[in-house]
């Protein structure tokens, strides 16, 4: 009993992982401003940047830094598109989120045909940390897990400080409530969303990585199967900070996990196992309704002009 | 007394694609003076204060700061030349304190707040300002507000500190207090200019005045060898004579009657608190306060737009409250809603559309047999625009093409076509320079005179004493009392809005 609570709660902390990194680079560039509703595209080809580069290298280092680039390329072109061209955030972000679908696909049939067994390659190994790993449950659990993970946890506390505590996270703050406020304090506020959206885009390609090269140690065109979206929810359920998003992802974490298990056990057959499966997203809907006041950022979705 | 010259502005000139906002304006500013930029609302004043501070980049001419030719690219170049500037609109981020607002773009790092607190709040001591550094924005009156958009002027050491249009919002009260520290401020060494278009305000305080129209500078003056007069000519098209109607109480039936109308909205702030007046037929009854005060909702809910108010909304003797806002306007209300181009039209529709929109349903003024009578619409527009004499090419010209009088004017022929019993203006001329307001008083009268009950909101005491019979002053959603008109004076009702009995 000890052992299955122990293996569900790690494998919890495991599907947290990418999830927190999404919703953390999404409360970044949401509270700018900016809804990076290109989420779900740029995990996907975070995960097939992060695959490709270390199936073709054979170093995990380099999958991790080709999953950063392309999440930042299909953040750069989103960005481009809604903050400089002033383009609808949601229109713009459907298309960018069918064009890296269609990316992913192609490149990976181009790369690899249709390789009759799936291309695996070996992935992040979990690290134990010492002294702390031998903690009885919490150490297996948070202390014996991949180095991405271990990036979350710093993350946290970081990026905390970041948008509470520094001028930096006061500007990104004050940019999602009244860009006006920003430009006349002479600073630009076109510069301070875009950059926001690229540190989304890091984090998503990051994040997409987590579950080819972090977890399963393959790609499939479905691997992310709106996961992105997911995060995208918890910055909202989080209320657009940092610990409201820890906790958002603790929730879907722990389901998913939940899911996970539930799967491997044949425990229930009276539940379909389709059921199962949908478990996050009917909880992410569920929430979403249930959610009773939201601390939106004013100026969320709204590009900004300034001769106007 | 020769003074120092600290901004010397030579021959700007500013386009926006085909209009022209500012031509070749030159004027200097000198140091321990407070300047006004009198001007009708579209003369170009803001536009050549947004091109000084940065907002705007000028198309010709120069700049010089201290003697030297200067390139002001953005605010920040404004503010390391020492220049800052209160917008109408303050850009102020409300969920923020103050002190985050104040230092907004100006600390580097790591952020000490407890330290930047106390340096506000000395400032704030200077200056006699009574603000905490740690409220929130949206806690503060707008009095205080503008306050904390000065405070970010003086935290970044500004010598010359542009405002645009300050009094506005703020009560008289409130007002005076703004010009003892525009005062203060300028014997301390520091330059104001203040844009404005209320002449009583230029005569008391400034010391030089430079008047502009049409974009252009149309004459530079000082205060004590000038006056209201010859400031009119200077700044106005065409000699206005205004209009003083003689209002009697008129002695018909009641109209409108509210009783004990309460409303506490969402965030359960009480915005209306026990209302009750009423309204006779042809009489023009006014709200004034300063804004947020509850005259929004009011309206509101007399329009129908509000529905979970309670207490008693009768007209011609019948029970309205629970009516929605389709069988009101039935009813004969008509309703100018405050912000014109985003509840009272729709920007990307023709003036046409704009004009059919209240009576496109089944059973309205537009419709016969499920389709619309377009040419009919057509013709009745174009009728319109003549009357009212709206400065557009034709009925098919989109809504956001117009001026901001000229949309207000297309707005008010339909409420006024729509009110057959009741006309409802929530501040009809906010806004607009002196012509298109004259010419949105003569409507309003002669709506009157055809026995029509106006409840006119307004923020400006000399629109009310204007045209209105009897007045009621609104502070905090309660109603301080009903006047007739000339019951008070302008400071008793200025005290009325600050919440202070008289």
């Amino acid at each position: 009993m000890i052992n299955t609570i122990t293996g569900i709660l790690s494998s919890a902390v495991m599907m947290c992982t990418p999830l927190f990194l999404g919703a953390i680079g999404e409360v970044f560039s949401e509270r700018a401003g900016v809804m990076v509703c290109a989420i779900e595209g740029i995990f996907l080809l975070g995960a097939w940047g992060g695959f490709v580069g270390a199936y073709a290298s054979g170093s995990l280092l380099v999958g991790l830094i080709l999953a950063v680039i392309m999440g930042v390329l299909m953040a750069a072109l989103y960005g481009f598109v809604t903050i400089c061209l002033k383009q609808q955030q949601i229109v713009m972000g459907t298309a960018v989120n069918i064009l890296a679908a269609g990316l992913a696909a192609f490149f990976q049939r181009v790369f690899f045909g249709i390789p009759t067994v799936p291309l695996q390659v070996k992935p992040l190994s979990h690290i134990a940390i010492p002294l702390l790993s031998k903690l009885p449950i919490i150490g297996q659990v948070l202390f014996n897990q991949n180095i991405i993970t271990y990036l979350a946890y710093i993350l946290f506390p970081i990026s905390f400080f970041v948008l509470y505590k520094t001028s930096v996270g006061l500007t990104i703050r004050s940019c999602g409530e009244n860009p006006a406020s920003v430009d006349t304090a002479g600073i630009n506020v076109n510069r301070v969303r875009f950059l926001t959206v690229i540190i989304a885009g890091a984090l998503g390609g990051l994040a997409g990585s987590f579950y080819t090269i972090g977890y399963l140690g393959m790609f499939t065109t479905g691997i992310i199967g709106g996961r992105g979206w997911i995060a995208f929810a918890i910055c909202f359920l989080g209320n657009w900070n940092p610990k409201g998003a820890l906790y958002g992802t603790l929730v879907f974490g722990i389901t998913e996990a939940i899911t996970i298990y539930l799967q491997s056990t044949q425990n229930i057959p009276s539940i379909p196992n389709e059921f199962i499966i949908a478990l996050p997203y009917i909880l992410t809907i569920a929430l979403t309704v249930s959610k009773r006041s939201f601390a939106v950022p004013k100026q969320l979705g709204i590009p900004y002009n300034k001769e106007l | 007394m020769e003074k120092e010259t600290v901004i010397r502005i030579e021959g700007v000139s500013k386009y926006f694609s085909k209009v022209i906002a500012n031509k070749d304006v030159s004027f200097d500013v000198h140091k321990g003076e407070i300047m006004a930029l009198l001007g009708e609302n579209g003369a170009g004043k803001s536009t050549i204060m947004k091109v000084l501070y940065g907002l705007y980049t000028h198309d010709e001419g120069q700049i010089f700061i201290d003697g030297k030719k200067v390139n002001i690219a953005s605010p920040r170049d404004a503010i390391e030349h020492g220049i800052s500037m209160i917008q109408q609109h303050f850009s102020l981020v409300e969920t923020h304190t103050v002190t985050e607002n104040v230092i907004l773009g100006t600390v580097k790092g790591k952020i000490n707040m407890s330290s930047y607190n106390d340096k506000i709040k000395e400032l704030c001591t200077l200056y006699g300002f009574d603000i905490s550094p740690q409220s929130k924005i949206r806690d503060l009156s707008v009095g205080q507000q503008q306050k904390v958009e000065i405070l970010k002027a003086l935290y970044l050491n500004a010598r010359v500190l542009i405002m645009d249009e300050p009094t506005a919002v703020l009560t008289p009260q409130e007002a005076d207090s703004l010009m003892e520290f525009v005062k203060d401020f300028a014997s301390k060494g520091g330059s104001v200019i203040f844009i404005t278009h209320k002449m009583r305000e230029v005569m008391s305080v400034a010391n030089r005045i430079v008047v502009m129209k049409n974009g252009r500078v149309s004459g530079i003056v000082n205060a004590k060898d000038t006056n209201e007069k010859e400031l009119s000519s200077l700044m106005m098209n065409s000699d206005n004579e205004s209009i003083k109607t003689s209002v009697n109480a008129p002695t018909g039936p009641v109209a409108l009657s509210v009783n004990n109308l309460s409303y506490i909205d969402k965030m359960g702030v009480k915005r209306l608190n026990d209302v009750s007046f009423y309204i006779k037929q042809g009489e023009i009854f006014g709200v004034i306060g300063v804004s947020g005060n509850g005259q929004d909702e009011l309206a509101e809910i007399l329009s129908g737009v509000i529905n979970s108010g309670t207490g008693e909304i009768k007209l011609d003797n019948k029970d309205i409250s629970s009516l929605s806002v389709r069988e009101r306007i039935e009813s004969g209300i008509g309703y100018l809603p405050l912000d014109r181009l985003k509840d009272g039209m729709i920007g990307d529709m023709t003036l046409s559309e704009n004009l059919m929109i209240k009576e496109s349903f089944k059973g309205g003024r537009w419709v016969k047999n499920g389709f619309l009578r377009i040419k009919d619409l057509k013709n009745y527009t174009e009728a319109k625009i003549k009357e009212y004499q709206v400065k557009a090419s034709g009925e098919s010209d989109l809504a956001r093409s117009l001026s901001g009088g000229n949309a207000q004017k297309i707005v008010l022929a339909r409420e006024v076509d729509a009110a057959k019993k009741l006309l409802i203006l929530n501040q009809p001329t906010r806004g607009l320079d002196v012509g298109a307001v004259d010419r949105i008083h003569r409507i309003v009268i002669s709506q009157m005179h055809e026995g029509k009950a106006v409840l006119l909101i307004s923020t400006e005491i000399s629109e009310i004493f204007d045209i209105c019979s009897r007045f009621t002053v609104m502070y905090r959603g309660k109603l301080m009392g009903i006047y007739n008109n000339g019951d008070l004076s302008i400071s008793e009702v200025g005290l009325l809005m600050a919440g202070v009995q008289v």
